[in-house]
């Protein structure tokens, strides 16, 4: 009868807590352009030596976009804005057709489509609050095997919440035909629980709904093997040495010849991951407060041995 | 940190208590127990009927005298435009409540409390009638000297009866006392519809107040004292809708009253309130269908604090400006409460309570009826413009303009058809609807439709929910009177802030969990 007390119980983390506990409380402000500028974490990364898809160009302005023409190299990219959130704004080109992109979707473009998309974002259309934002191509990340099956259109990525600089929860977030090739969990995407020592899933969640098989493909969304799920968990500790973020969600992707990339850094991770995996976060979130102060200056080795010893 | 918050609240209260109490403690000690006995509040209500034209009403209001003291004004305007004047020669307050186009009844109401001092008045009676009082008096007197309309001072019935009256009696005094008698001993009260003037008075020997009064004034004038009418109420648990009207006469250089109707010799009762001087009305009102008013009095305990720093004390017509911005962190309270203990999105923090002051303005249906209306243009559009592939913020601007032409255009055909009032229907709350649409296109731009209606309903719930607080009139009456009770709402929203619980919608959203935890781990 008492919902309330049994949340409490399972300890789910609830949006009142996490925004006054763990985002405000462990993510100083003047650290969120950091991952909320996509091209600044990118820069980030990259000089940390960190592995990120590689950045083709930037076009900041208007007059700018005639670099546009650039693509001519390439067979396929991927534009994004940088301010753009819950992948809002991102084009995939998979293919070229002679002088017109073929979209990962099928759909064909010309380059002046392309261009038009270009100045869309630089004039905000997909940035938070419209403000004016800069665009990049980039490295298109072509999905690892063992993952590609499992998802409708799309790529697959694994995110790992960061607290503290210890990886205590993670979700494999697979696209479905509803989000539209997106891996974002409330627009439709299957998030799938992950048992952290071995980088396997668990079972799965459709919008707030356990379920047992992926709506599209049909196959089971347990038991699924993360690729280099160990490097994966390594280079999520790394991160926070970088960025600082004491409450943070990192979202990879495996590429089929690249391996683990970091796609972006979230200072404000979503709580469905809970639904995930099936249990609350603030067990293990006080698990990691219990080992005290000094958590943040561990090594990152030290971080990750933890993490291990916290989920066995 | 917790702590912190916590303390931080306590303290807001605590300075609010005090500020209360200091203020109460101040008021009360400055006041003796024999003027406590004399407070009143005095309530006008008025009923109004408009027949679709111009319409005004106006209410000459109580002022400070040496007797008596106005506090705690109130008044509501039920949507009329209200304002005060005073006029200089009498110095009489006048309120004014004017539409342009009213249609329909309404409840006009003034409401103040008073504290009033009986007086008695000896003056020496010994000086001499002048022989050419409009002379002898300076101009400001002559009005009160000269004869009017009602008041025939120098028709030949009342030069008559004066002579009859007071004789060959040069000095003031006795012959003040000789025509106060006459018209108190000979002219017999009678309540009447529409008081007499003096010289039916005379001609009758029966009158009402007014016309006992209008006589007195004229034998005063006649004889060469200045006089003048005071119309007020006299004070009595209960409803009332009688007035009273008595004199007052300028002798040695002061104004003394003179009620022939109850006897009152150069004195003036404890309970009477007076409202006007002069021969005038009470009420007048021009455009109305139907008007009937009563007055309610009942006691007052708070007596008039001396607090220069009280809302009260800014003028009233104002004070409707201020008690709408008193309502505005109750409002924030509201959507507080609803965003972090309940969990209703909305769009963002101030669109709710925008909302509920419109809704204020144009009444709760015709508020939601619009906003559903202009909503539903603005995404139709939306969708239209969406083909274009117009960047956002023109994008958006169009569609404001679209639902600016839209309000011309129900303006222009309202009229038309003869619906006058949609010309009156104010500007301030068309720009929040249209703001609103601008929030709904830009969540939907950012999230989908499905959340911007998810937003909107929030929105709409929370705003009805303001609304409804806001029309709570006992809390605007509170937040007026003690400001200081905006700290408590302040320490509310404080622990708010630090409110850590889980919202009722997460109850939803965590669903599974919820099954999970009943049904065992499994």
């Amino acid at each position: 009868v008492n919902g309330f007390g049994t949340l409490r119980r399972l300890g789910v983390l609830a949006l009142n807590r996490r925004n006054a506990r763990y985002t405000l409380g462990r993510n100083p402000r003047r650290l969120y352009p950091l991952v909320d500028d996509k091209l600044r974490t990118k820069a980030l990364l990259e000089e940390h030596g960190l592995p990120a898809p590689a950045l083709y160009f930037r076009i900041d302005h208007n007059f700018e976009i005639p670099k546009i023409r650039q693509i001519e190299t390439f067979k396929d990219f991927v534009v994004k804005p940088a301010r753009g959130a819950e992948g809002r704004g991102i084009l995939v080109i998979a293919d070229r057709e002679g002088d017109r992109w073929k979209k990962s979707s099928g759909e064909v473009l010309t380059t002046a489509d392309i261009e038009y998309h270009v100045s869309n974002i630089l004039a905000g259309l997909y940035s938070l609050g419209g403000i004016d934002d800069r665009a990049f191509v980039e490295y298109r990340v072509r999905c690892h095997a063992a993952l590609a099956k499992h998802a409708f259109r799309g790529v697959p990525d694994v995110r790992v919440i960061l607290y503290r600089g210890v990886p205590v929860m993670s979700m494999l977030r697979l696209p479905t035909r509803g989000s539209d090739g997106r891996a974002n969990l409330h627009q439709g995407a299957v998030g799938c629980g992950l048992d952290m020592a071995r980088g396997e899933t668990t079972g799965g969640v459709l919008k707030d709904r356990w379920i047992g098989r992926h709506p599209d493909t049909g196959l089971p969304v347990a038991g699924i093997r993360i690729p280099f799920w160990k490097d994966i968990l390594a280079t999520a500790v790394r991160t926070y040495d970088v960025f600082g973020l004491g409450y943070m969600g990192a979202d990879f992707v495996v590429d089929h010849l690249l391996g683990p990339l970091i796609l972006e850094l979230n200072a404000r991770p979503g709580l469905n991951i809970q639904l995930a995996n099936h249990k609350g976060l603030l067990p293990v979130l006080d698990a990691v407060d219990a080992r005290g102060r000094g958590v943040e200056h561990f090594s990152a080795a030290e971080r990750l041995e933890l993490a291990l010893n916290l989920v066995r | 940190m917790n702590r912190r918050v916590y303390f931080l609240a306590a303290g807001l209260v605590l300075v609010a208590a005090g500020v209360s109490s200091f203020k109460y403690v101040r008021g009360g000690m400055k006041i003796s127990p024999e003027a406590s006995r004399n407070l009143w509040r005095v309530n006008v209500s008025m009923e109004i009927a408009g027949k679709g034209e111009r319409a005004k009403v106006r209410l000459t209001l109580p002022r400070d005298t040496e007797r008596q003291t106005v506090y705690n004004e109130h008044f509501e305007n039920a949507g009329l435009t209200f304002y005060v004047r005073e006029r200089p020669l009498t110095g009489n307050r006048i309120g004014f409540w004017r539409s342009e186009l009213l249609e329909g009844s309404r409840t006009l109401q003034y409401a103040c409390s008073v504290q009033l001092k009986g007086l008695a008045f000896a003056f020496p009676g010994d000086a001499l009638r002048p022989v050419n009082a409009l002379e002898a008096y300076p101009p400001e007197f002559h009005t009160w000297l000269n004869p009017s309309d009602f008041i025939q001072s120098e028709s030949a019935p009342i030069q008559r009866s004066l002579k009859k009256v007071v004789g060959r009696e040069r000095r003031i005094g006795p012959a003040v006392r000789k025509i106060f008698d006459f018209v108190r001993g000979d002219v017999k009260y009678r309540s009447e519809r529409g008081s007499k003037d003096a010289l039916a008075t005379l001609a009758r020997l029966e009158a009402d107040c007014g016309g006992k009064a209008r006589l007195f004034a004229a034998l005063s004038r006649a004889a060469g004292i200045p006089s003048r009418l005071v119309g007020g109420i006299i004070l009595k648990d209960g409803v009332k809708s009688v007035t009273h009207v008595w004199a007052e006469n300028y002798i040695a250089g002061r104004w003394i009253p003179f009620d022939v109707v109850n006897d009152h010799y150069a004195a003036i009762p404890h309970d009477y309130l007076e409202l006007y001087r002069g021969d005038y009305a009470l009420i007048k009102h021009t455009g109305l269908k139907k008007f009937g008013y009563f007055f309610v009095i009942g006691r007052e305990r708070m007596p008039p604090v001396d607090y220069p720093w009280s809302l009260y004390g800014l003028p009233i017509h104002f004070q409707s400006t201020i008690k709408v911005l008193l309502l505005i962190p109750v409002g924030a309270l509201v959507v507080a409460l609803f965003r972090s203990v309940v969990g209703v999105p909305t769009f963002g923090t101030f669109a709710p309570i925008l909302l509920a002051l419109a809704f204020r303005e144009i009444s709760l249906g015709v508020g939601l009826l619009c906003l559903g209306i202009i909503l539903f243009c603005g995404w139709l559009l939306r969708a239209l413009l969406d083909r274009l592939k117009i960047l956002v913020i023109p994008r958006l601007s169009i569609i404001v303009t679209t639902v600016v032409i839209l309000v011309l255009v129900m303006m222009v055909v309202g009229f038309r058809l003869g619906e006058e009032k949609m010309l009156f229907i104010s500007l301030f709350p068309f720009i929040i609807l249209t703001w609103t649409i601008e929030r709904f296109s830009v969540l939907e731009i950012e999230d989908g439709l499905q959340a911007a209606l998810r937003a909107l309903g929030g929105t709409t719930v929370v705003a009805v929910a303001a609304f409804y607080l806001m029309a709570w009139n006992a809390l605007r009456v509170a937040l007026f009177t003690s400001p200081e009770l905006l700290l408590v709402v302040m320490a509310a929203l404080l622990l708010l802030g630090r409110y850590t619980g889980i919202r009722v919608t997460e109850l939803v959203r965590f669903r599974e969990f919820v099954r999970l935890g009943k049904g065992g781990p499994g």
